[in-house]
């Protein structure tokens, strides 16, 4: 019987895809369709896709206003005010909800707790429905979430000598996330998800004693609650991560979206085997600029330095400036591999 | 160097603004030329911050609260720097390309190209060509800074270049973000691309010398 999905990415995470595929997903950003509608759909049809999402309900309506990918403003669920000037893709905080310096006016975010209304029957029912890997709707960005709601120059210089409130408030940001991850960790997804950014192009954002000190925490007890209830952990950072990859390894997470080739595909070969590359493929250089042999040869070595019998995941975006072809063949490349 | 001032350059490196115009102000009791405490206090600071920036031993919150201290030092000493008749050591017009809000790269570099004594006009974000252009010319700057993010506004830069060579204005053009890449630069015809903000400071002042 041939294996599901569900189990191909399963055997994968746990390094046990010894003659299986190599699972795939697609991240697509409204851009790509509406700019490449008929290449969009080529690939759609033309490969198997291992992972899905369940349609979430609400009881309480999250609290947004507007559309995150038109331009225009955005109000997300948690007050925070995005502005956008490109249709397809989403805007920049410019105007912090937390203004003053002491955090006194913390009083105007809004924690979403609306999010925590959503219907475990219809997740159940999706997930039975369907035999793809399924990741939960919520996805936990502690750090992110701080800097739309201060503004980041301000959250960064805060982190270095946080204010009583700023302490309050993560703690309860955190209450929440904890909340939120644990209901969905009840229900029958296969995996959960957080991210944040985490680097510039070439170092992290933050010192790494800072990270350890505000971040690792909070990290420690979204991995715990997944693994409690017997799911995977995902998570997706951008920039230059390197130097905090071995932290997320030993706190147990299972695959990472990283920027794998900002840092260098050799020099992550060491973590081949100890946790799984959920993508990428260059979408900075080699996805809009890059040739197709480039693009072959982008994959290939994203294979032959971190496949282990799993620890890869065929996976890309296709977001503004992509060269459609790039895309398919990275597909098409991955899918020659095995 | 007096003690004042080295222990000025190490409160400005912990970002502490207090203790930062605290040694301000004991230095011009002391009698320290304004322009001296501006070089070996604060500019010497700012230069540690950016030389350990470069080398990954502090990072962006570092750099944002030394930067802060470096601001309130220079905007209490500015009355006695104008009554010195000392000037800037050029100047820079600064901004995120046409098409781009992001900022926090722009900004850091900004930072750091005042840390090196420099001039730096901030015209935010999504900045046409013919704003950078236009201020340029108005304030007479040495150097066009652009910053970009997104893979899709690059192509704003090559307009910025050639706008300046059309208009035959003396400003060198500096660009850099997370995309832009040496190669990219010869491509455009800019005149530098810098890896990080701490280079880019270095290379400003080197463009304004």
């Amino acid at each position: 019987m041939e294996r599901t999905s569900r189990q191909l990415v399963l055997d994968t995470l746990n390094f046990k895809n010894t003659d299986g595929r190599v699972p795939r997903q697609i991240w697509t950003l409204p851009w790509a369709e509406f700019t490449y509608p008929e290449m969009f759909k080529k690939i759609q049809d033309d490969f198997v896709w291992d992972f899905g999402g369940p349609q979430t309900t609400y009881e309480k309506l999250p609290k947004t206003q507007g559309d995150a990918y038109e331009v225009g403003t955005y109000v997300d669920e948690w007050g925070c005010i995005f502005t956008n000037i490109h249709r397809g893709i989403i805007g920049e905080v410019k105007e912090p909800i937390v203004k003053e310096e002491d955090w006194s006016d913390v009083g105007n975010v809004h924690i979403p707790e609306e999010l925590l209304t959503f219907d475990i029957d219809k997740v159940n029912e999706a997930c039975k429905a369907s035999d793809k890997f399924m990741i939960a709707g919520c996805c936990p960005r502690p750090f992110e979430q701080l800097q739309f709601i201060r503004g980041t120059v301000d959250l960064y210089m805060d982190l270095m000598d946080p204010p009583k409130k700023m302490l309050e408030f993560m703690e309860k940001m955190h209450d929440f996330y904890c909340r939120l991850l644990t209901k969905w960790a009840q229900t029958d997804v296969d995996a959960l998800n957080m991210m944040d950014d985490w680097g510039s192009q070439n170092a992290l954002l933050i010192n790494p004693e800072l990270w350890d000190k505000y971040f690792r925490p909070m990290y420690k007890d979204y991995i715990d609650i997944a693994h409690k209830h017997g799911k995977k952990m995902f998570m997706h950072s951008d920039g230059y991560t390197l130097d905090i990859i071995p932290r997320l390894i030993d706190l147990g997470l299972d695959a990472l979206n990283c920027q794998i080739f900002c840092m260098g595909v050799e020099k992550l070969k060491q973590f081949k085997g100890k946790i799984t590359f959920w993508g990428e493929i260059d979408r900075q250089h080699l996805i809009p600029n890059g040739t197709l042999e480039q693009i072959d040869q982008a994959v290939k070595s994203v294979y032959d330095n971190l496949w282990a019998d799993g620890g890869c995941i065929a996976q890309c975006e296709f977001g503004p400036g992509a060269n459609p072809d790039n895309i398919y063949q990275i597909y098409k490349t991955w899918e020659s591999i095995r | 160097m007096s003690t004042t001032l080295v222990e000025m350059s190490e409160f400005l490196q912990k970002g502490r603004v207090k203790n930062v115009k605290e040694l301000i102000q004991k230095a011009l009791d002391e009698g320290i030329a304004p322009k001296t405490i501006l070089e070996e206090g604060l500019l010497s600071g700012m230069s540690v911050v950016g030389e350990k920036f470069k080398k990954n031993e502090v990072f962006v919150p570092e750099v944002l609260i030394a930067a802060r201290a470096m601001n309130a030092g220079t905007t209490m000493l500015k009355p006695y720097l104008v009554q010195e008749g000392v000037e800037s050591k050029g100047t820079v017009v600064i901004g995120t390309v046409k098409g781009d809000l992001h900022d926090i790269g722009k900004n850091i570099v900004k930072m750091m190209m005042e840390g090196k004594g420099l001039n730096v006009i901030d015209l935010g974000v999504d900045v046409s060509a013919e704003q950078y252009v236009t201020a340029a010319k108005e304030n007479d700057a040495d150097i066009i800074a652009c910053s970009t993010l997104l893979t899709t506004t690059m192509g704003e830069i090559k307009n910025v270049v050639d706008l300046v060579k059309a208009e035959g204005i003396r400003a060198k053009v500096m660009i850099g973000g997370a995309p832009v890449t040496q190669d990219f630069c010869d491509s455009v015809n800019a005149d530098s691309y810098t890896p990080d903000a701490a280079t880019a400071a270095d290379v400003a002042l080197s463009f304004c010398l």
